[in-house]
């Protein structure tokens, strides 16, 4: 075979395969449903990605291929050589000029379109992100500072998340919203971006943060404006401090503290013991020793979580500083409402509630 | 029996024996002294020094240090060198030994018992992983479970690097050994203890902050951490030790004639490499090292509610995290430039460049680690730089991934087992190289990041340019090493099943990835609609176990065959091949002199080496 | 898997050195040695900078710049003692080598006993004040400062034990003029430990306000 045959034969299997293989990439990497503009800008691009490494896979392994079926060696020219061919300047340095300008423009290109998706708009909300292993909670500025476990974002109404976080570091993702951002201990990080297709979906926490790391999850609710109006207006309304009870404030700090990412309320295991039917139950400690869950023991727990540790379960898994943090809040409801309240009594006032035999029924 | 014996007077036996009475001493020492000032109890101290005073301890009862004590009170003992006196010759291999052949084997024959261990860890995982929900395996047992297997696999391919460097590169230049025995034995006996240390650390608590460590999660975890940390950290020794030796053997040792331009392909991955580990070692050593103290001593270096950075740790952690990948595959990079050239008889194309290109990557390397911090809150002044020089990795990759091309075209290609595994190490690391530069703008990272994309595109990579190259390396030196040829047979049924089982592997984490699968989860949600993929990547893995077990039994059961007639099996003209296999302990009769290019197949020019140039002058 | 034996070693081998060739090996393989620990003590400095940026702790100026004199005094005699073994002067080796360990170890003893004062002393001597107040709990100054000053210090005292050795292989008489490698590398080594120490003292004592 003359060598220009073999450079048409070769062109045309590269162009064939190209085109196979983009479509092949596209069918076998197939992306959840876009939900925000930055996802079509993202996704837009990432196409553009697997275009070019479904071109340069081509490129390289129909050559090899090619070599391999036609130059392979045949049975009867045991003794023979390949062509003696020593390298050649000209085309080494086509292959190193040509990447060049290709990874050039692709990184000028990139410039571009992250500086879009992470522009500023006008009219932003903004709500803070607070997370916890292995919990999330969200306030909204907007609305008196008011606090939830569930994200719920007006569609089309671009988002600035003001992200803190309590422990270690965490990440932000919903994956049909495809942007990411870290959130450092220490700092603050900020994430944008417009929702557009009303839905319910999920933010999964996507960097390392211990045990749970698997479960640390919360609901994201994209609204219309009807429902968003609804949701405002419940967030606000929601009752002052002084008109709930005990047991409901103890609800309440159990979400807003992040208890419920350890402890579950209807018996379901995870990092700490399931708060159902613990008041009163006989449990057995680490150390062999079995005691009796009251009052005193609730309260030495959860301001010292690591002096006892129950069979079964990891010491230094739950924070140790919730003594502080609680005063801080203790303090802040008395300033707003002029209020004196004990958290951890709430809390063991709420935990008591939470028995066997009153949910059976 | 007496096989028995020889195992417990040993060097790992005597070395365990020491570590574990070290390790105590250590331990006692500073709990002792922590009790007498009346400190609260806290065993990080106690584990910290007990784990460096370990290693010590093993290699003193090893008898690793023996030569250099006796030096410093002022005696000079001979080098050892030869074969055990008075014992069978195979205890040399469980023995501290000087002889660079006799340490690479140690090193090849630990990764590969390592490499076993951690995937069998990826085993246990991958069937917790086929379904949604908990099967068998608990949060905690998970997240050891895929730490251990990343650290482990780091460990084993760093030793399967060291394996290959110290048995080829001696004799590949010509030297008898490297200029340094004593310190080559140091460095493969340190990577013991450290690998000890990363086991233990799986039973006393475990750890879940996978392979890289991240405070202030590291800074809080179980004991496991500590030990975990502890290990990394000691590893580092033993890589620095062995690429002082290579360099230096590269530097001083080669064979009268050989330029450096006229070396074999591979001396010039494993010297890049060697250069990378030499230097950047040494920062993921103190970020390891400062994230040991903070636990001990109460020091804040990360921490920030005392004022520390966690983010430092992350900058000091990829400067060596980064460039270490190219330690993984620029020897096997080297492999592949090496043996394409023996299987398709024809010339290397373009070996200055493919020599150049290792030295490229290996610089360029140390410019891009910031592009695994894309989204960790680094302001866009930084990151976006880092985008930049990650790109510009790609072009001295691609300048070796053409020249193999241009190698290979009009050859006469014939495919035994090792030249079927290069080429399928072309084609696997392709596919993990390309799918780098997706990861590199930082658009297309966002969604990616921390998702089964990467899993995908890394262990692409690395079985494209660690796993696949060994694996021919194996093969195409088996009968340098021991004499026998293995069998082609299973060979090839180690390939065949290997091939698909990787590629639906590393394809089912790719589009698991893209779909929405985060990494390190013990669980996942079915809403993703992921479980068939999950499926087909465990029962992939199941396929690459069969087909190691089948190499593993391959490489026992062959070294029973007859010894070998043919001394050249591949018609090869590199130097190893024109002496005795297996290798003489000087490895050469002579001094050999080099008179042509190494890989001048079908030029009709004088062979490569001269081995007899004395008796044949000026001819 | 075996290795051929040793038959006529004089005859039958691959490239080896000389014992020139191998000084000159071993030279390189401590520099080799050098560049490696250049990127230890490179991320001690970026920690520094990183956690400190331009402010830095209150220390003891005094003790610092003593305990830097002496550091650079001992490299002095170490100078001094090798020139000595090069002109296979062995006398004026011995003694040299020994006062440099002498003022390594009043260095070492300057950085633990007096500036980190790990016995919990205060005394003062001329109206100033000789002990350190800095803790390693203290934040990241006290961090910071231990873990350079302590991993420099385990440097020093590596260098200490090497120049005890060398001085004891010299009174074995295992140095001349021609064959002194031992006493080179040690050099080499106790000159490298305290170039780093002229840029951590800087770093830690002069740079920034202190605060
Ligand atoms: C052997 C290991 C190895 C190798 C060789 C590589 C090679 C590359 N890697 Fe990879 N990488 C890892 C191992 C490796 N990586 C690991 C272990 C991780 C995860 C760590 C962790 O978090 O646990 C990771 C993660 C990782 C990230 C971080 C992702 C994230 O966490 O968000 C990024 C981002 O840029 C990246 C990029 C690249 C690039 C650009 C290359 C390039 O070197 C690839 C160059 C090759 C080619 C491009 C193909 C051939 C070239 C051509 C055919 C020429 C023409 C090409 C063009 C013009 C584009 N890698
Ligand atoms: C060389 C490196 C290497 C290699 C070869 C492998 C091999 C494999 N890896 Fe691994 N992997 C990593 C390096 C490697 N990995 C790293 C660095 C991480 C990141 C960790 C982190 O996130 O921190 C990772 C993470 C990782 C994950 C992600 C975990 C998570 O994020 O939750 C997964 C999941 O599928 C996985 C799977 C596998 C599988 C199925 C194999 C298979 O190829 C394994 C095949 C099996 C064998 C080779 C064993 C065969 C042996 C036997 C059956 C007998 C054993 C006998 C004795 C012990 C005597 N790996
Ligand atoms: Cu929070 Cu993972
Ligand atoms: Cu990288």
């Amino acid at each position: 075979m003359r060598k220009s045959k073999h450079i048409i034969a070769v062109v045309i299997l590269i162009i064939i395969s190209t085109v196979v293989l983009d479509a092949l990439f596209l069918f076998m990497f197939q992306r959840p449903a876009q939900a925000s503009t930055q996802a079509t800008i993202i996704d837009n691009f990432t196409n553009i990605h697997f275009a070019v490494q479904a071109f340069l896979f081509s490129l390289i392994m129909v050559l090899v291929l090619y070599s391999v079926v036609v130059f392979r060696r045949k049975p009867g020219e045991e003794e023979e050589y390949g062509a003696h061919v020593e390298g050649n300047t000209a085309l080494e340095i086509t292959w190193t000029i040509l990447p060049v300008i290709a990874v050039v423009i692709f990184g000028v290109y990139a410039i571009f379109i992250l500086n879009e998706i992470l522009a500023p708009q006008p009219d932003e909300i903004v709500v803070e992100v607070n997370a916890r292993q292995w919990s999330w909670s969200f306030s909204y500025p907007e609305l008196d500072n008011k606090v939830s476990d569930e994200l719920v974002l007006l569609v089309n109404q671009p988002v600035v998340l003001e992200m803190q976080t309590e422990d270690v570091i965490h990440n932000f993702w919903v994956t049909e919203f495809r942007v990411k951002q870290d959130l450092l201990p220490g700092s603050m990080e900020v994430l944008r971006f417009t929702p557009t297709e009303v839905g319910d979906y999920r933010v999964r926490c996507a960097e390392i943060c211990g045990l749970q790391h698997a479960t640390m999850r919360a609901p994201v609710r994209v609204v219309d404006q009807a429902t968003w109006d609804a949701f405002q207006a419940e967030m606000l309304a929601q009752p002052k401090i002084g008109d709930l009870t005990a047991v409901e404030r103890g609800e309440l700090w159990s979400q807003q503290f992040g208890c419920l990412g350890c402890h579950s309320v209807d018996g379901a295991p995870g990092a700490g013991p399931t708060w159902l039917g613990v008041y009163g139950r006989e449990e057995t400690l680490a150390d062999g020793t079995t005691i009796t869950v009251d009052d005193v023991y609730l309260h030495d727990s959860i301001l010292d979580p690591n002096a006892v540790i129950v069979e079964g379960f990891n010491p230094n898994i739950m924070p140790a500083n919730f003594a502080d943090r609680f005063a801080e809040k203790e303090a802040e409801v008395m300033q707003a409402e002029g209020l004196e309240i004990g958290i951890v009594e709430d809390l063991i006032e709420y935990i008591k509630t939470l028995q066997e035999d009153t949910n059976a029924n | 029996m007496k096989t028995l014996k020889y195992w417990l007077i040993s060097g790992y036996t005597k070395g365990l024996i020491g570590m574990a009475i070290f390790y105590a001493l250590g331990f006692y020492l500073i709990q002792a002294m922590r009790n007498a000032s009346g400190a609260e109890y806290d065993p990080n101290p106690g584990v910290m020094i007990g784990a460096i005073f370990s290693v010590i301890g093993f290699l003193l009862f090893a008898g690793v240090l023996t030569d250099w004590l006796k030096w410093i009170v002022g005696k000079r003992p001979p080098l050892k060198h030869g074969p055990p006196q008075g014992r069978p010759e195979w205890t040399r291999y469980i023995n501290v030994d000087n002889n660079h052949k006799v340490i690479g084997i140690q090193y090849g024959i630990t990764g590969l018992f390592v490499f076993l261990v951690g995937g069998l860890f990826a085993l246990t995982f991958r069937l917790e992983l086929s379904q949604p929900g908990m099967q068998f395996l608990t949060y905690k047992g998970y997240n050891t479970l895929f730490s251990a297997h990343g650290i482990v696999m780091i460990v084993s391919i760093l030793l399967g690097v060291g394996a290959m460097s110290n048995y080829l590169v001696p004799l590949m230049v010509g030297a008898s050994d490297m200029p340094f025995p004593r310190l080559n034995a140091f460095s493969y006996w340190v990577s013991i203890p450290p690998i000890v240390l990363v086991l233990a650390a799986m039973v006393v608590g475990g750890w879940d902050t996978g392979w890289v460590g991240y405070p202030t999660l590291s800074l809080r975890g179980a004991i496991g951490t500590q030990l975990f940390l502890l290990g990394f950290y000691l590893f580092g020794f033993s890589s620095i030790a062995s690429s002082i030796n290579i360099i230096a053997t590269v530097a001083f040792m080669r064979a009268p004639g050989m330029s450096l331009f006229r070396m074999p392909i591979f001396v010039w991955g494993a010297l890049s490499a060697a250069l990378i580990q030499l230097t950047a070692t040494q920062t993921v050593g103190i970020s390891l090292l400062l994230s040991v103290m903070e636990r001990s001593f109460g020091m804040t270096f990360f921490d920030p509610a005392a004022g520390g950075q966690p983010i430092l740790y992350q900058h000091l952690f990829w400067f060596y995290s980064h460039p270490v990948v190219y330690v993984f595959v620029l020897p096997g990079l080297g492999v592949i430039s090496e043996l394409l050239p023996v299987f398709a008889r024809k010339t290397l194309f373009g070996y200055k460049w493919i020599a150049l290109s290792s030295l490229g990557i290996a610089l360029v390397g140390f410019l891009v680690w910031a592009h695994h911090m894309f989204v960790s809150g680094m302001a866009d002044s930084l990151r976006i730089p880092f985008m930049v020089t990650t790109l510009f990795v790609a072009i001295p990759t691609g300048v070796k991934f053409f020249s193999w091309v241009a190698t290979l075209w009009e050859g006469k290609i014939s495919f035994e087992t090792p030249m079927l595994f290069v080429l399928g190490a072309i084609s696997v690391f392709l596919i993990g190289g390309i799918t780098g530069p997706i990861l590199g703008t930082i658009p297309s990272d966002m969604p990616l990041h921390d998702s089964y994309w990467i899993v995908g595109h890394f262990h692409a990579t690395m079985f494209g340019g660690f796993v696949f190259p060994y694996f021919a390396a194996i093969y195409y030196w088996y009968p340098k090493v021991t004499g026998r040829m293995y069998n082609e047979k299973l060979g090839k049924l180690h390939f065949w099943l290997m091939v698909p089982g990787f590629w639906v592997m590393s394809f089912g984490q790719m589009s698991a990835g893209i779909a929405g699968m985060r990494r390190r989860i013990a669980d996942y949600d079915p809403a993703l609609g992921v479980t068939g993929t999950q499926i087909l990547i465990t029962i992939a893995a199941f396929v690459i176990a069969w087909s190691v077990i089948i190499f593993v039994y391959n490489l026992i059961a062959s070294a029973r065959r007859a010894p070998m007639t043919n001394p050249n099996p591949w018609r090869s003209r590199a130097p190893e091949w024109q002496t005795a296999s297996p290798v003489p302990e000087l490895n050469y009769d002579e001094t050999f002199e080099v008179v042509g290019g190494p890989y001048d197949y079908g030029k009709g020019t004088p062979a490569y080496v001269n081995m007899h140039p004395a008796a044949v002058p000026g001819d | 898997m075996s290795v051929g034996t040793v038959e006529d070693h004089a005859e039958h081998h691959g490239v080896e050195l000389s014992p020139e060739q191998q000084v000159k090996a071993n030279r390189f393989g401590l520099w080799l040695f050098f560049i490696s620990e250049i990127f230890l003590f490179t991320a001690l400095l970026v920690a520094r900078f990183f956690l400190w940026g331009n402010t830095r702790p209150e220390l003891n100026q005094v003790v610092g710049l003593i305990a830097t004199s002496v550091l650079l005094i001992s490299s002095f005699f170490v100078y001094r003692g090798e020139t000595a073994i090069e002109h296979g002067d062995k006398k004026r080796f011995m003694s040299n080598f020994l006062w440099a360990a002498l003022f390594g170890t009043l260095f070492f003893i300057g950085v633990v006993v007096l500036e980190w004062n790990i016995f919990g002393l205060s005394g003062e001597i001329a109206g100033i004040e000789i002990f350190g107040t800095l803790k390693p709990t203290d934040g990241v100054f006290g961090g910071v400062f231990f873990a350079m000053t302590g991993i420099h210090a385990l440097h020093v005292l590596s260098g200490i034990l090497l120049l005890l050795a060398a001085w004891y292989n010299g009174r074995k008489n295992n140095y001349s003029a021609t064959d002194n490698w031992g006493v080179e590398g040690t050099a080499l080594y106790w000159h490298y430990v305290d170039v780093v120490w002229v840029f951590f003292y800087p770093a830690l004592y002069l740079i920034g306000t202190a605060v």
